[in-house]
């Protein structure tokens, strides 16, 4: 409950500043000043729906927050609202639990992790195995050609030979069975 | 004539290309400068790189034509046809003059896939000009995909066996303008700094860092929501678009403050995704341009 207090907290600034904002634009005269308040409220807004995803996926997680008062204007899943007793988490919007680091993958159970249908994207490179699911040069969970879900090792030496560093900068999910 | 120091010159794009455009013309007018030939060959593409720049603004394309360069020959835009035009390009070849190349090299059965011409009543093939005109020519410019590195042209399985320019001119310096189609302005400004300060600097790939140098994701008025992990399940949302497939994060130019059409729209502000039209090895390495099952959670795939 603490947590969504704080988001409330949250919100209500970003309402203010957003007020603020629109104040200063409607009186604004030049037009060449406004890009800074204007990008200012975009973020602001940008910030919100942030909150009201995280908002409404705390909702759908947990009847659980629900359950004890009266049901609140928010939309509740059909099918979660009646689940008392489980625990609370506060999962951030779009990300996957984090995996444990020690996860044991057969090449077989690799390919589970393509990216499709709201799965993680998982490669794997000198048996070890990485998340690319967020990063920024695997859109779509695919990258110049390739698919995830596979053993890239030998890709990865010839495309990135000397960038070690990249994997430094994967999370790492487990190994090669 | 000139402003005084105070107020600053305006620096919106259009200021900064009008000063540019005056100062080629004064120094024009006074003979400091020369124009220089230009000969635009399209070999095997589509021609859209040339229907792109005839949308130039500040410089217009009529602008370049008529004041900046004596344009040669361009199969797209001259009078002359048949073996009258290509005796036109065959003229050039003892002068100095800039060469612009868009469209891959086919390689095929001697470069008979792609015919451009004729002469002395002999079929001119792409592979042939490329050659010839790429040997004698003292600048090379690669506009669009296809050109610098096969774009489309060479995508698989690449039935004309089409390779980037450079790959047939493999000791000629070539300025690279990817791009599928390059914006006029990347073409128009790079051959305006040719005529007025000489080779623009480059990066390790051959294009001009005043317009290949930012990558879009860091430029791009939709970072906020990719940082915060808010993504676009579907074309026309206003948010991310990482997870149907952007290839923003990889592809380096100024689209997101350039932009497109008279400098209006860009694909992203019009809620799709980049396809990296401008990263080497596009389409192939590009692909898929647009994915819905990484988002979608259906039960029974
Ligand atoms: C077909 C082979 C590959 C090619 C052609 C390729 C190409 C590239 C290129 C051009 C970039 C730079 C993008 C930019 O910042 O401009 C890049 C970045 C990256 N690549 Fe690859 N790559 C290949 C294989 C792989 C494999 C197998 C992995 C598996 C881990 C990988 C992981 C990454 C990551 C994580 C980045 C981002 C690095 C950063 O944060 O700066 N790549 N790749
Ligand atoms: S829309 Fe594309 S370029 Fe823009 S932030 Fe998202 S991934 Fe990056």
């Amino acid at each position: 409950m603490q947590n969504i207090a704080l988001i409330r907290l949250q919100m209500n600034h970003l309402v203010t500043q957003a007020r603020q904002d629109i104040h200063s634009l409607s009186v604004m005269d030049d037009s060449s000043d406004n890009s800074q308040t204007l990008q200012r409220l975009w973020d602001t807004v940008s910030s919100m729906h942030f909150l009201s995803e995280m908002l409404a996926n705390q909702a759908m997680m947990a009847g659980y927050y629900f359950s004890t008062v009266p049901a609140p204007a928010l939309p509740a899943q059909p099918g979660t609202a009646a689940q008392p007793g489980v625990p609370p988490v506060t999962p951030l919007p779009n990300q996957t639990l984090p995996p444990p680091g020690d996860l044991t993958l057969t090449l077989q159970e690799l390919e589970n992790y393509d990216g499709k249908n709201g799965r993680p994207a998982y490669v794997a490179v000198g048996g070890v195995v990485y998340d690319v699911t967020n990063n920024r040069a695997w859109a779509a969970a695919t990258h110049f050609g390739l698919v995830a879900g596979k053993d890239y090792t030998a890709e990865f030496a010839s495309c990135h030979a000397g960038q070690e560093a990249i994997l430094a900068t994967l999370p790492i999910v487990g190994r090669l069975a | 004539m000139k402003k005084a120091v105070l107020p600053p010159d305006s620096l919106t794009n259009e200021a900064i290309a009008a000063r540019l455009t005056n100062a080629a013309d004064e120094n024009l007018k006074k003979g400091l400068i020369n124009k220089r030939n230009l000969v635009y060959l399209e070999l095997n593409g589509c021609s859209g790189n040339i229907i792109s720049l005839l949308n130039g603004q500040n410089p217009s394309f009529e602008y370049t034509l008529n004041s900046l360069v004596d344009l040669r020959y361009s199969n797209s835009l001259m009078a002359a046809e048949g073996e009258q035009a290509s005796e036109k390009l065959m003229a050039v070849l003892d002068e100095d003059f800039i060469l612009a190349v868009e469209g891959a090299v086919a390689l095929k059965n001697n470069g008979l896939y792609n015919v451009i011409g004729s002469l002395d009543g002999q079929p001119l093939t792409g592979l042939q000009a490329a050659t010839t005109l790429g040997e004698r020519a003292s600048h090379i410019l690669a506009v669009g995909a296809c050109a610098t590195h096969g774009g489309v042209s060479a995508a698989k399985p690449n039935p004309s066996e089409s390779v980037s320019l450079q790959q047939v001119l493999t000791d000629r310096e070539i300025i690279k303008l990817p791009g599928c189609p390059v914006n006029p302005d990347w073409f128009l400004g790079t051959l305006a700094h040719l005529l007025l300060y000489g080779e623009p600097e480059t990066d390790n790939l051959g294009r001009p860092l005043m317009f290949y140098s930012t990558l879009i994701h860091d430029r791009c008025p939709r970072r906020p929501f990719f940082d915060r992990g808010i993504f676009a399940e579907k074309l026309g949302d206003k948010t991310c678009l990482f997870k149907l497939g952007c290839r923003g994060p990889v592809t380096r130019t100024d689209c997101p403050t350039r932009q497109w059409n008279g400098h209006v729209n860009w694909p992203i502000g019009d809620d799709t995704p980049c396809i990296g039209c401008s990263q080497f090895g596009f389409p192939d390495a590009m692909a898929p341009f647009i994915s819905f099952d990484t988002t979608r959670v259906v039960k029974d795939e």
